[in-house]
């Protein structure tokens, strides 16, 4: 789910680049705001940061001492997006293994579907793989599948998400 | 700043976490049957396949492992109000989650796929702008998400989706739950109760204005699906 989120955060404004005023400063802010915010990429919480909307404050600067930078507080607001349990989503399929298939969805690089969360497809072996059910439904590679997540993880070290996603129920599987 | 905001808010549920993720791995017979378990037969063969595995993971946890995903398993029943009108492991699906806005950070709002789409749409058309400064950092995952935003949102003017389903929210039906009415665009009651299965409680309730959205909703469906 996108999430809209208003953040406070502190942007450090090194001392070189403070001898320009007013709107110069203001710009130096901005782009030190964007720079971490990019850096940044994922937390736990929030899920992948995408953009910046709007700067909504910026506080006054503390003087750093011995460095000499001076720390502005801001508070912005942004559009992120984070897999949540229980929530219907889309991806595409990207690789199909004997025990279920691996997906991509948005921002989020891994979501595994196992064989035992869609029953009713069974793996049909080949140089391209698939998973077909009696219906004649196929889950090949690059189809858009619709699923439910059943669960999420963060890694912390890659900022990346990963999940678990299920077939098992009405109006779930690959979309036209 | 920002990580440390959200452990203090998980809603009801934090108070479940706890002894759910405890009991994750001793199985009892209560969740065997719909499948809280999720098992990945060949893990290693997996792992070094695709390398999925990461130093995060790390101790005793396999990355695959029960531990750290969905640790619903209980707790979610318990989570859902102890409705006993939900139909509980006879349900078709053997999803019984829970919506999500039990891990929503407080100070987030869920965004329809629709008003996301418009929002990161209006910053993709700065970008010509914004490029030329390379000074300017843009996300790296801000693509895929407008991509997955356009993609998803089957509706052109998110303003009236939102004026067609916020009067819901005097029926009881929370803020994901309407944006997720809204992401999965459904065209038939069946389908909003059969995907998201916190509104089967409410049911009774909420049969009727849902109904109601619903035809509203039609008319404000996109004819065609945009593919890029």
């Amino acid at each position: 789910m996108f999430l809209k989120v208003q953040l406070p955060w502190n942007v450090i404004i090194p001392a070189e680049s403070l001898d320009t005023k007013g709107l110069m400063l203001q710009k130096s802010i901005i782009i030190r705001l964007l720079d971490d915010f990019s850096t940044k990429k994922a937390t736990k919480d929030l899920g992948y940061f995408l953009a910046v909307t709007t700067l909504d404050h910026i506080g006054e600067g503390k003087v750093r001492q011995h460095t000499g930078d001076v720390l502005f507080p801001v508070l912005f607001s942004c559009v992120t997006f984070k897999p949540l349990r229980g929530e219907i989503l889309e991806g595409v399929v990207h690789k199909i293994l004997k025990h279920g298939v691996f997906l991509r969805s948005g921002p989020i690089e891994n979501i595994y579907l196992s064989n035992q969360k869609m029953s009713d497809y069974k793996y049909v072996p080949g140089e391209n793989p698939i998973f077909m059910n009696d219906k004649l439904s196929k889950i090949e590679k690059d189809v858009v599948v619709r699923f439910s997540v059943i669960g999420t993880k963060y890694i912390e070290v890659e900022r990346e998400f990963q999940a678990v996603v299920s077939l098992e129920g009405d109006f779930l599987g690959p979309v036209s | 700043m920002a990580e440390k905001g959200g452990k203090g808010f998980s809603l009801p549920k934090s108070s479940l976490k706890s002894p759910a993720h405890l009991k994750g791995k001793d199985d009892s017979p209560a969740k065997s049957k719909n499948g809280r378990k999720v098992q990945f037969d060949s893990e290693d063969s997996l792992e070094s396949e695709i390398n999925l595995s990461s130093k995060a993971c790390g101790k005793g946890d396999t990355p695959f492992g029960k531990g750290d995903w969905g640790k619903g398993g209980k707790g979610d029943k318990f989570a859902n109000g102890g409705k006993s009108s939900m139909p509980k492991g006879s349900s078709t699906s053997g999803q019984k989650n829970e919506q999500g806005h039990t891990e929503l950070p407080k100070n987030a709002k869920c965004l329809m796929d629709c008003e996301a789409a418009d929002i990161l749409q209006g910053i993709q058309e700065q970008m010509v702008v914004l490029s030329e400064d390379p000074t300017i950092k843009i996300p790296i995952p801000f693509d895929r998400g407008l991509q997955y935003a356009k993609n998803g949102s089957r509706y052109t003017d998110p303003e009236s989706v939102r004026l067609v389903l916020e009067p819901l929210k005097a029926h009881g039906v929370s803020d994901s739950e309407i944006c997720m009415i809204a992401n999965i665009c459904p065209e038939s009651l069946d389908e909003v109760f059969a995907l998201i299965s916190s509104l089967k409680g409410k049911k009774n309730k909420v049969t009727q204005p849902l109904k109601d959205a619903l035809s509203e909703l039609t008319k404000l469906k996109q004819s065609t699906r945009s593919s890029n």
